[in-house]
């Protein structure tokens, strides 16, 4: 089956340009835009004058800062880039009513109807441009070509004129699989969902297929047979053909989802919690069909009876977090008003509706006939998801144990969900001045005020070269279960000096191990108290003690 | 019309179907119920235990003085229930439970998500373990001061029914009140390895009581090895 002929709409550096109209003095600054990937932070889009000094794409900050020094680092924001890319959709509107976002700075649409009334592909190309230039975007590329894979590149192949405004690329009818063949296999990355399409193509490339021609010339069966459907896919993608074998369905009706708010909602975070509801009882009803959505129409009615709606597209198909980010994403553009608008939301929203756009069959996970991990890993999220909407955010952690001296800098806790970052061989080299010994279980973040004292009653002194003249005999704090103990074994002191290169933040403070007798504070019925051991470990900081951890 | 059309095309994936296959999958299940039915524990902590596990769907205090090895001991079963691939939640209510001795002991800490309750919301403490039990396999959960008779009853029967294990551990002040099929006592230990002014904390022989019901009625005492 032959390809939908496709309009591809891409403003190259929408991250920086978004960036630039929110804070206007960054117009001539070198400026990067950073995300958060799981190499940690790298470069996400840079501006021109950064490019010009070799800050490229997927650069670590460190990296980016030595190429260019005075380059302004930005935390990446796609809510803002949806939000401005609205007034791009709406503009495009006048032209076309089918406009798909792809997403912020892509959108696609089918040039079908356009193009013949606009008298032909180039026609309409350039008219496009003329409208998006028109809004003042700085750098616009259209491409038109045999489907939306093909018309994307197309649109990266457009190479701008001297005006520098913009530029078109038309691929003729039929020429696609012509067109696509030169392109390395890396640009299928993104096209399947969970970077398995990074596998996908550096396993391409490690089998000499560098080329999507060299990929298209396998034949199909074999393609199938060796790397599943998503290859299958990527493989009809790569000829030129459509991604799907079979024409998609149209969804049934009582599939869509809608909701009622009642009082009617101004804010973004007054629907948000609705529209997650929304998309997840969407997905789990596609599931229980054996259905996946690729395409979804958000829609929104207001008080003032304005209709609006806005047509969404994932690659390989919308899981529960991608589309309640998009619906977010497109409520926080309709709620919030731009003065240029020609069609503003004027009141509250009053009805929220999802309907997805193209189904297609599910071939993603299955789970084991027996449950298994998945299941669990699915159950448990869940709970720790609803305790973190219960308590907050921060009240569920998970420990990551990290380098340091004490118990209490060795332990990172990460909120929920958050990425644990977990450090590389942590064992690989000690750390100099580290408590030796087993990892107590009981460990105050904020140290127990204790008092640690000699024969004589006297507090114990550190000396600032880390020697104590008297030997401890005794400790007495709230952490211990009768307030005081009597030592019968110590370790220390140990000094640390810590961050003596900075005069503010500097530390300087002894630790102790202590073993201690207290008394059992609940003997046993009829027996005579006992006593029992303890040992714990103790912080002598600025002439105060403190117990810092209890070996429980 | 278009539904219709579509579910002949397309496997039936709906809750029928999903109890059809479920009464399948018992049926052609394979054996090991009764192994499913407890988690594992190695060890010297596993010869004290009837059967050397922990039975799912029951309560198990674990007591002890402060610094006798209460907490050692339920991280150490926190490492087993981890170690059968289970998730391990702890519901921690001083902020005070050590990371670095729950890795030590051998638990997953990427499966152990920890719950601080701030003494602000403290009588959500048994709603909390409740939802805890639903999702993973063993609840670590220390006493508030004001655990209610229901309340123990209320989650001793959602563990029986999510075939969870909840392990509680009472401080000082606190007590469980509600009965257990499993009670630890940790009484303490000599620690080796420290002198007066010399040495390193090295370890610890923990005593260790065990008494309980049913196969656990006689009262079994002994010495864990090398406990930090």
């Amino acid at each position: 089956m032959h390809p939908e002929r496709t309009l591809a709409l891409w403003c190259p550096a929408w991250a920086v340009s978004t960036a630039c109209q929110e804070d206007a003095g960054l117009a001539d600054a070198p400026v990067a835009i950073m995300e958060r990937g799981p190499r940690g932070l790298v470069v996400f889009a840079a501006s021109a004058r950064a490019r010009a000094v070799g800050v490229a794409t997927g650069l670590r900050r460190r990296e980016a800062e030595a190429r260019c020094a005075e380059l302004v680092i930005i935390d990446r924001d796609p809510a803002a880039e949806a939000r401005a890319f609205e007034s791009v959709a709406r503009a495009t509107e006048p032209i076309t009513p089918a406009v798909v976002l792809e997403r912020p700075g892509v959108l696609t649409f089918p040039t079908r109807g356009p193009s013949r009334y606009f008298g032909g592909d180039d026609a309409l190309a350039a008219r496009v441009l003329e409208a998006i230039t028109a809004l003042g975007v700085s750098d616009v590329r259209v491409g038109i070509a045999d489907g939306a894979f093909a018309a994307r590149l197309a649109a990266r192949r457009a190479e701008p004129g001297a005006s520098g405004a913009g530029a078109t690329n038309v691929v003729a009818p039929g020429e696609s699989p012509t067109f696509l063949a030169p392109w390395p296999v890396a640009v299928l990355r993104g096209l399947v969902e969970d970077g398995a399409g990074d596998g996908l193509s550096s396993l391409l490339v490690r089998l000499g297929l560098r080329t999507l021609g060299d990929f298209a010339a396998l034949p199909a069966p074999s393609v199938l047979a060796r790397f599943g459907t998503d290859g299958a896919r990527a493989h009809r993608v790569a000829a030129g053909l459509d991604e799907l074998t079979a024409a998609p369905t149209v969804p049934p009706p009582e599939l869509v989802e809608t909701c009622e708010l009642d009082p009617p909602a101004t804010r973004v975070d007054e629907v948000a919690f609705v529209a997650k509801e929304l998309a997840d009882r969407l997905l789990d009803r596609l599931a229980a069909l054996g259905l996946a959505c690729s395409q979804v129409v958000v829609e929104a009615e207001t008080e003032h009876g304005e209709h609006h709606s806005r047509c969404w597209r994932h690659e390989g198909g919308l899981t529960a977090a991608a589309l309640t980010t998009r619906v977010r994403w497109q409520l926080d553009a309709w709620l919030t008003n731009h003065a240029s608008d020609a069609d503003p939301v004027t009141a509250g929203l009053t009805l929220l509706r999802l309907a997805p756009d193209r189904v297609v069959p599910a071939t993603g996970r299955q789970l084991g006939l027996w449950g298994g991990d998945a299941a669990a890993v699915d159950r448990a999220e869940r709970v720790l998801a609803r305790l973190q909407g219960m308590l907050g955010h921060h009240a569920v952690v998970s420990a990551v144990v990290d380098g340091g001296r004490t118990p209490t800098e060795r332990v990172r806790w990460v909120p929920w969900g958050e990425p644990r970052d977990e450090p590389v061989a942590v064992d690989a080299a000690p750390w100099p001045g580290a408590v030796p010994g087993p990892a107590p279980a009981r460990v105050h973040a904020a140290p127990v005020p204790a008092e640690l004292l000699d024969a004589s009653g006297d507090p114990v002194q550190v000396s600032g070269r880390g020697e104590a003249p008297t030997a401890p005999v005794r400790l007495r704090s709230d952490a211990l279960p009768g307030g005081s103990g009597v030592v019968v074994a110590w370790s220390g002191p140990w000094a640390h000096d810590l961050r003596w290169w900075d005069r503010i933040t500097r530390r300087r403070r002894a630790l102790w191990q202590v073993v201690v007798t207290c008394p059992d504070p609940r003997p046993e019925a009829g027996g005579a108290a006992r006593e029992q051991q303890l040992a714990c470990l103790v912080a002598v900081e600025g002439g105060r003690a403190a117990v810092e951890a209890v070996y429980d | 019309m278009a539904s219709a059309a579509l579910s002949r095309r397309l496997p039936c994936r709906d809750d029928a179907a999903r109890a059809r296959l479920g009464a399948v999958a018992d049926r052609t299940r394979p054996v090991t119920l009764a192994r499913e039915r407890s988690l594992p524990v190695a060890g010297s902590l596993g010869e004290l235990l009837p059967g050397a596990a922990l039975q799912r769907g029951t309560v198990v205090q674990v007591d002890g003085a402060l610094g006798a090895g209460a907490t050692s001991v339920a991280l150490a079963l926190a490492a087993a229930a981890t170690q059968a691939g289970e998730w391990v939640g702890a519901v921690d209510l001083a902020g005070t439970l050590g990371a670095e001795a729950a890795a030590a002991a051998g638990v997953a800490l990427e499966r152990f998500p920890v719950v601080r309750l701030v003494p602000g919301a403290l009588e959500r403490w048994a709603a909390v373990v409740a939802a805890l039990l639903d999702g993973v396999g063993l609840v670590l959960a220390e006493l508030p001061r004001h655990a209610r008779v229901g309340d123990a009853r209320r989650l001793a029967a959602r563990a029986r029914e999510r075939g969870a294990v909840l392990v509680v551990l009472p401080t000082a002040a606190a007590r469980w009140p509600g009965d257990v099929s499993l009670h630890l006592v940790a009484e303490g230990g000599s620690w080796s390895g420290l002198e007066s002014g010399a040495g390193l904390l090295a370890s610890r022989a923990l005593r260790l009581r065990v008494e309980g019901r049913g196969a656990a009625a006689q009262v079994r005492r002994g010495e864990l090895a090398r406990v930090g």
